[in-house]
C-alpha cells in the first residue's frame, strides 16, 4: 500500500472507531495490518497527545487495556440503563480530553450508555450549569464543578457517598473512596457536610524553573519567598532583554489574576477572609503580600497584565521566562518539543515556604485553607435534576476509578491524578521521561504540594462572583494604575467584597 | 482634474497602504494556521519566514493531507475535530437566510405597497425588536426550546437565526421596494395582473439586487452569531464562532487550530458573497440616485 493510501485507510478506520462505528477488535486488526503496533511507532505511544486537542496515536489506542474485571462488572450492572444518554459540560482539561477522545468508547461499548461530552471554556461551563440548575430541567446529568463554584452548586447535586451507600448494586467494587487524596477531598469536594462530587482533576501551583539558567547563574531551587524573588531578580539582571525573571497570569477581570493574588497573600501569612467573615486582604499581611507582588512584577514581561494562564504558559514555552509559580499541568506541555522551545530544560519543585506562618482554618472564614500551592481542582458531580442519575453515577465512578485515572494520566498529558495509588503506578512512573509531551516527571512535586503546601479558596455561594469578577476587576484596576497605593486598592476591594457577602 | 505623475504615484501608494492595513491581520491569521505551535509566538514574529505545516488543518478537519511524513493524525479523534461543525454552520446560515429572506420579501412588499392603519407604528415596532439585547431573549428561549423539543437541534437554530434577522431584512427590503416606482405596479394592474403576479414577475426581479444584499447580511449575521448557539445547543450541533472558543483549554489556547478553523470559515461566506456579487453591488447602490 502506498503511503497516501495507507494514510487515507488509517484515517478512515480510526474515524469509524472513535465514532463507535467499529469495534475495538476490528480496529486493532485493521491497524495491525498497517503495521501500527506499539513497537513500530516507538516513543509516540508515550506522547499520544501532540497538542491540546486530545489527539490519540494509533499505537496509544492499541495499548489501552481497561481493567477486565471492572469492565465486566460495568457490562453486567449497566444492562437496565443501556440506550440512555448521559451529558456532561466540562472545561477542556487533560482528563476530559483523554476521556472524550480515547477512553469513552470503552465505557460505551461495555455499558451501552451513550456519553455526550460538551467541551467549553471554563466561564461558559459556569454559564451552562447556572442555566441548568436555575431551570431545573436536567439538561446535563453530570456537572464539572470547579472548586470555586462548589458552594454555589452544593444544593443541586447528589452526595456521592449517599449514592454509593444507597444502592450497593451500583457501587463499583474496589472503587475505594479512601484512595482519593484526603487534602483534595477536603479542598475540592466538601462543602460543609456535603460531598459535592468526586475529585476529578487537580491543577495546582508548583515551582517550575529553567534548569539551564539556574545552573548558568549558580541559583538554587528557592525554598523561601525571598529566595524566589531574589532568583527572579538575578535572572532578570543577567538575562535581559531576552529573558525575564518570572511571569504571571494577571489579566484584569479574569479568575487567573485572583489565583495569583491568593498565592502571594497566603504566602505572607494573610487570608481572604477572617473568622468573622470579613475581607482581610487589606490587613498588614495582605499589604506585605502586595508589596512583594509589586517587586516581583518589576521582573515580569510587559504584557503580563493582559495574560491569563494562556499567556503565562506561552511565555514560558517561548523561552522568555526563567521561573514561575503556576499550574503544574503546564509542565508536560512545556516538555513537548513540538510545542515548546524549552523541552527538557524545565524542572519542577514544591512551592517556597511561606514568609510568615500560614493562617489556620480557625483564623480564616468560609473554610479557606491558606497554602502557597493554590489549587484549582474540580469535582465530578451527579445532578439532582438528571433523569438518568444511575447511568450518570456509573459513568462518574468509571471516570474517577483507579484504572481510568492511570490512563488519563498517561494519555492525558501528565495531569495530576486525584488518587494516591495512581502516583505509584508503574505505568505512570514509566512516563517520567525528560523532553516528551505528556511527561509525568513533575508529579512527585505535585503530590508533595497537594499533601503539604496546598491552598484552597473559601467556600461560600458568592465566591464564584467574587473570584471571577469583583476581586480580579479591582486588582486589574490596581495594576492599571487606578489606585494610588496597594492599601487604597485593598480597602476598595474590602468594601465591595463585604457588601456582596453581607447582601447574601 | 488631471493629476501629475507624482500625485498619481502617491495616490496609488496611499491606496495600497490602506489595503495592506486591512489585509495584514487576515494574512497574519492565515500564517498562524500554517505555523507549528512553537513558532506562533516567536519573538520577533515570523511574518514571512516560517516553516509551513498542515498539522493544524489536519487536526481540525480530520484529514490526513499526506504532506508530512511520519505524522499520523487521527480524524475524529480529538476535541478539535471541526468538520461537522463547519457543516453545521453552513446548514444553519444557508437555511436561516433562505427562511428569513423568503418571509421578509413578502412582508416588505406588503409594507411598501399596501396601506394599513398604524403602518408607521408597525414599522417602528419591527425595528424595535432589533434593539432588544439578545441576552434578554436567550434565557426565555432556552425554556421554550426545551419544552418544544427544539433544544440542540438544527431546526431550532435555523428558526432563531431567521427570527433574529427578520426585522432587519424586512426594513432593508422595504426600502428597496420603495425605490421601485409604484407606477409600474399600477400599469400592470390596469393590464389585469394580480398583486402576487406583479410581485413575482415585475417587482421582485427588479429588486433582486436588494434581495441579494439582504441575503448576504443575513448570512453573515447567522455565520457570526454566538449567544443563541451557545445557549440553545449542547452536543448535537455547534457553529464556528462557538466551537472556536473550545480551543481555549485549561493549559492554554490552541491558536494554530483556531486559526485553521477561522481561515477555513472565511471561505463559505466569501464564496456566497462572490456568487451574489453582481447583484450585491447593484443592490447596495440601488436608490442612491434620486430622480
Amino acid at each position: 500500500m502506498n503511503p497516501i493510501d495507507r494514510k487515507l485507510y488509517l484515517a478512515s478506520i480510526t474515524d469509524r472507531y472513535v465514532k463507535g462505528k467499529m469495534d475495538r477488535r476490528s480496529f486493532l486488526r485493521a491497524a495491525g495490518k498497517l503495521g501500527l503496533g506499539a513497537g513500530v511507532l516507538g516513543l509516540s505511544s508515550m506522547m499520544p497527545f501532540g497538542s491540546r486537542g486530545g489527539f490519540i496515536s494509533p499505537a496509544a489506542a492499541a495499548e489501552i487495556e481497561p481493567d477486565a474485571e471492572m469492565m465486566a462488572w460495568l457490562k453486567d450492572v449497566a444492562k437496565p440503563f443501556a440506550g440512555q444518554t448521559v451529558r456532561l459540560a466540562t472545561e477542556s482539561t487533560p482528563p476530559s480530553n483523554a476521556i472524550n477522545s480515547a477512553l469513552k468508547p470503552f465505557f460505551e461499548e461495555a455499558t451501552g450508555i451513550n456519553v455526550e461530552i460538551e467541551v467549553l471554556p471554563l466561564e461558559q461551563v459556569l454559564q451552562k450549569l447556572t442555566l441548568d440548575v436555575a431551570s431545573g430541567l436536567g439538561t446535563y446529568d453530570l456537572y464539572y464543578i470547579d472548586q470555586s463554584w462548589m458552594a454555589s452548586f452544593s444544593g443541586d447535586v447528589i452526595d456521592p457517598r449517599e449514592k454509593y451507600a444507597a444502592n450497593k448494586d451500583l457501587a463499583m467494587p474496589n472503587y475505594n473512596m479512601d484512595d482519593f487524596l484526603p487534602a483534595l477531598v477536603d479542598g475540592i469536594s466538601m462543602y460543609e457536610d456535603t460531598m459535592v462530587g468526586v475529585p476529578y482533576d487537580i491543577p495546582i501551583f508548583i515551582t517550575m524553573y529553567r534548569k539551564d539558567i539556574y545552573d548558568e547563574l549558580g541559583l538554587k531551587v528557592p525554598t523561601t519567598m525571598d529566595e524566589y524573588l531574589a532568583n527572579a531578580v538575578a535572572i532578570q539582571e543577567a538575562k535581559q532583554p531576552e529573558i525575564y525573571g518570572t511571569n504571571g497570569q494577571m489579566k484584569s477581570g479574569h479568575y487567573s489574576l485572583e489565583c495569583d493574588w491568593t498565592a502571594w497573600l497566603w504566602s505572607h501569612g494573610g487570608s481572604i477572609f477572617g473568622p468573622d467573615g470579613k475581607f482581610t486582604g487589606n490587613d498588614e499581611a495582605g499589604l506585605a503580600a502586595m508589596d512583594y507582588w509589586v517587586k516581583l512584577f518589576a521582573n515580569m514581561p510587559e504584557g503580563v497584565t493582559t495574560w491569563t494562564w494562556d499567556g503565562q504558559g506561552q511565555s514560558m514555552a517561548q523561552g522568555i521566562v526563567g521561573q514561575t509559580l503556576s499550574w503544574g499541568e503546564f509542565f508536560p506541555f512545556w516538555d513537548n518539543p513540538e510545542a515548546s522551545k524549552v523541552s527538557g530544560l524545565m524542572e519542577a519543585a514544591v512551592p517556597p515556604a511561606p514568609k510568615a506562618p500560614l493562617r489556620t482554618t480557625d483564623q480564616t472564614g468560609f473554610g479557606e485553607i491558606p497554602g502557597v500551592g493554590h489549587q484549582g481542582g474540580s469535582s465530578l458531580a451527579v445532578s439532582k435534576y438528571s433523569k438518568n442519575q444511575d447511568a450518570a453515577w456509573l459513568f462518574a465512578q468509571w471516570a474517577t476509578s483507579f484504572d481510568t485515572q492511570v490512563y488519563i494520566t498517561t494519555l492525558g498529558g501528565g495531569t495530576g491524578p486525584t488518587r494516591e495509588s495512581v502516583y505509584d503506578d508503574p505505568r505512570v512512573k514509566a512516563n517520567a521521561i525528560k523532553g516528551i509531551g505528556g511527561t509525568t516527571r513533575h508529579l512527585d512535586a505535585v503530590r508533595e504540594t497537594i499533601a503539604n503546601h496546598m491552598g484552597s479558596e473559601p467556600d461560600l455561594p458568592e465566591w464564584a462572583e467574587l473570584s471571577n469578577d469583583t476581586i480580579p476587576v479591582e486588582l486589574g484596576r490596581f495594576w492599571a494604575g487606578d489606585y494610588d497605593s496597594p492599601k487604597a486598592a485593598m480597602d476598595s476591594i474590602a468594601e465591595k467584597v463585604d457588601a456582596i457577602v453581607d447582601r447574601g | 482634474m488631471l493629476l501629475s505623475p507624482t500625485q498619481r504615484v502617491l495616490r496609488a501608494f496611499a491606496a495600497w497602504a490602506v489595503v495592506a492595513l486591512f489585509v495584514f491581520p487576515i494574512y497574519y491569521w492565515i500564517t498562524v494556521a500554517f505555523k507549528v505551535e512553537r513558532e506562533i509566538f516567536s519573538l520577533p514574529p515570523k511574518v514571512f519566514q516560517f516553516t509551513p505545516s498542515w498539522k493544524s488543518f489536519e487536526e481540525v478537519f480530520g484529514v490526513s493531507l499526506g504532506f508530512e511524513n511520519g505524522l499520523e493524525v487521527i480524524p475524529g479523534g480529538g476535541n478539535f475535530y471541526m468538520t461537522p461543525r463547519l457543516v453545521d454552520s453552513i446548514v444553519v446560515a444557508f437555511f436561516s437566510t433562505i427562511l428569513a429572506v423568503a418571509i421578509a420579501v413578502l412582508a416588505a412588499y406588503a409594507l411598501s405597497r399596501m396601506r394599513i392603519k398604524g403602518q408607521h407604528h408597525f414599522v417602528f415596532w419591527i425595528l424595535s425588536t432589533r434593539m432588544m439585547p439578545p441576552v434578554a431573549v436567550a434565557i426565555p428561549m432556552f425554556f421554550i426550546y426545551k419544552n418544544f423539543g427544539l433544544l440542540d437541534t438544527h431546526v431550532g437554530i435555523i428558526l432563531i437565526h431567521a427570527l433574529m434577522n427578520l426585522p432587519l431584512a424586512v426594513l432593508l427590503l422595504k426600502s428597496f421596494f420603495d425605490d421601485i416606482p409604484t407606477e409600474i405596479d399600477e400599469a400592470a394592474l390596469i393590464d389585469g395582473a394580480s398583486r402576487f403576479l406583479i410581485f413575482r414577475k415585475i417587482v421582485l426581479p427588479m429588486a433582486m439586487g436588494g434581495v441579494a444584499a439582504t441575503a448576504v447580511l443575513c448570512f453573515i449575521f447567522s455565520w457570526t452569531e454566538f449567544l443563541f448557539v451557545l445557549t440553545l445547543t449542547q452536543t448535537s450541533l455547534k457553529t464556528v464562532p462557538v466551537v472556536s472558543s473550545t480551543f481555549v483549554t485549561s493549559t492554554g489556547t490552541a491558536w494554530g487550530n483556531m486559526a485553521a478553523l477561522g481561515t477555513a470559515a472565511m471561505l463559505p461566506a466569501f464564496v456566497f458573497i462572490l456568487l451574489v456579487q453582481k447583484n450585491l453591488v447593484r443592490g447596495l447602490t440601488l436608490g442612491s440616485l434620486k430622480q
